[in-house]
């Protein structure tokens, strides 16, 4: 059973919008669990261009910052580069505050996604970046279950290669505990709201 | 059946939102002779994403209508722009995962218009031959049921106009 995106986003955003109507905006506008989910322990290499041997990177944001984690693949031409544009305009609106996020993108497309695509990709997107890339793909599904991610990469008889991924976006703090998940469709103005949140929770001293 | 109401009446608002934000594009009318009737087409804010560097796949989004109940069935670009043209839709699976399959053909209703939107359907311009810079323009055509075309330039920004 599939549903188109559009139809599931506007649901989504209606939905956002008069939970956001209703409130002081100082409600998380992605989604929250009761159980967070706790990614502080995977692990997968960041790689760089011209060379640069990869390092191990680790999903936990730094101290007072948030990092964004979103997996997804250079050759999505709908998907990605809507959330990733989402999240560039969220950013520019928060100010100072944006040299906070911290944004690590997962290839779930290791095989065509190499370091030196991936780098190029997200500089268009943003200013800190990790690219993540493993081509051990029972590696890279472990994480993935941290995150409660799936992915896929198929081959039709053309030859042409048919990529599935989870659209969410995941905001990790400096424990490693996923404080919201921000789903396909929330847009900049939800992105930038709950990353406001965020920054006053952590400023007050409650994340 | 109150899910898909509601979905219905979100979609709806959602593309009347769309529409009101597209007023300031460029809006094209070209009439075809049907094999009865005459359609007109109408297209507005039609824009493509800036392809990230080292990107080789591309979307264009628009709104169209026709003024007969029609489908759009093809979309087509110079292969000086990119390969291949096709129209897709994104879909969610039922594990949550998202991917794209192309589509023959999207049903139109009389006067309705149809988006063409981020997470829905999309023009997909595959192995772009150079990278769509802002300010650029592709031009476009749309190929219907009713045997009629019409052609647009989508404006190359970042975001929807």
């Amino acid at each position: 059973m599939k549903k188109p995106l559009h139809v599931i986003a506007a649901i989504f955003t209606l939905s956002a919008l008069a939970i956001g109507c209703g409130s002081d905006q100082a409600t998380l506008q992605g989604i929250t669990r009761e159980s967070p989910l706790t990614v502080g322990s995977a692990s997968l290499p960041e790689e760089f261009e011209n060379g640069t041997p990869p390092s191990e990177f680790t999903f936990v944001a730094k101290e007072g910052e948030l990092l964004v984690v979103f997996f997804g693949y250079t050759m999505c031409p709908d998907i990605c580069p809507t959330s990733l544009s989402d999240f560039r305009s969220a950013l520019r609106r928060l100010g100072d505050r944006a040299d906070k996020v911290d944004l690590a993108f997962v290839t779930v497309d290791p095989d065509r996604d190499t370091a030196d695509k991936l780098a190029p990709f997200l500089s268009t997107y943003a200013t800190r970046f990790h690219a993540i890339r493993t081509t051990d793909f029972s590696l890279l599904k472990s994480v993935q279950d941290k995150f409660l991610v799936r992915s896929s990469v198929t081959t039709d008889e053309t030859g042409y290669v048919q990529v599935t991924h989870t659209g969410t976006a995941f905001v990790v703090d400096s424990n490693g505990v996923v404080v919201v998940e921000l789903p396909f469709g929330i847009g900049a103005d939800g992105m930038e709201n709950d990353f406001r949140v965020l920054f006053n929770n952590i400023e007050n001293g409650e994340l | 059946m109150k899910k898909l109401g509601i979905g219905l009446a979100a979609f709806s608002a959602l593309s009347l939102g769309i529409t009101a934000c597209g007023s300031s594009s460029e809006t094209t009318d070209t009439t075809v002779a049907a094999a009865t009737e005459t359609a007109t087409y109408t297209v507005d804010g039609a824009w493509a994403r800036v392809s990230p560097m080292e990107a080789t796949m591309g979307a264009v989004y628009l709104n169209v209508a026709s003024t007969l109940d029609d489908a759009l069935v093809g979309a087509s670009v110079s292969t000086d722009i990119a390969a291949m043209t096709q129209v897709h839709e994104t879909l969610m699976n039922a594990d949550g995962t998202m991917g794209m399959r192309e589509i023959a053909s999207v049903p139109m209703t009389a006067n309705t218009p149809l988006a063409l939107a981020p997470g829905g359907y999309h023009v997909m311009l595959l192995d772009l031959i150079a990278p769509l810079e802002i300010g650029a323009t592709v031009s476009v055509t749309l190929t219907f049921a009713s045997g009629g075309t019409t052609t647009f330039d989508a404006i190359v920004s970042e975001e929807a106009p």
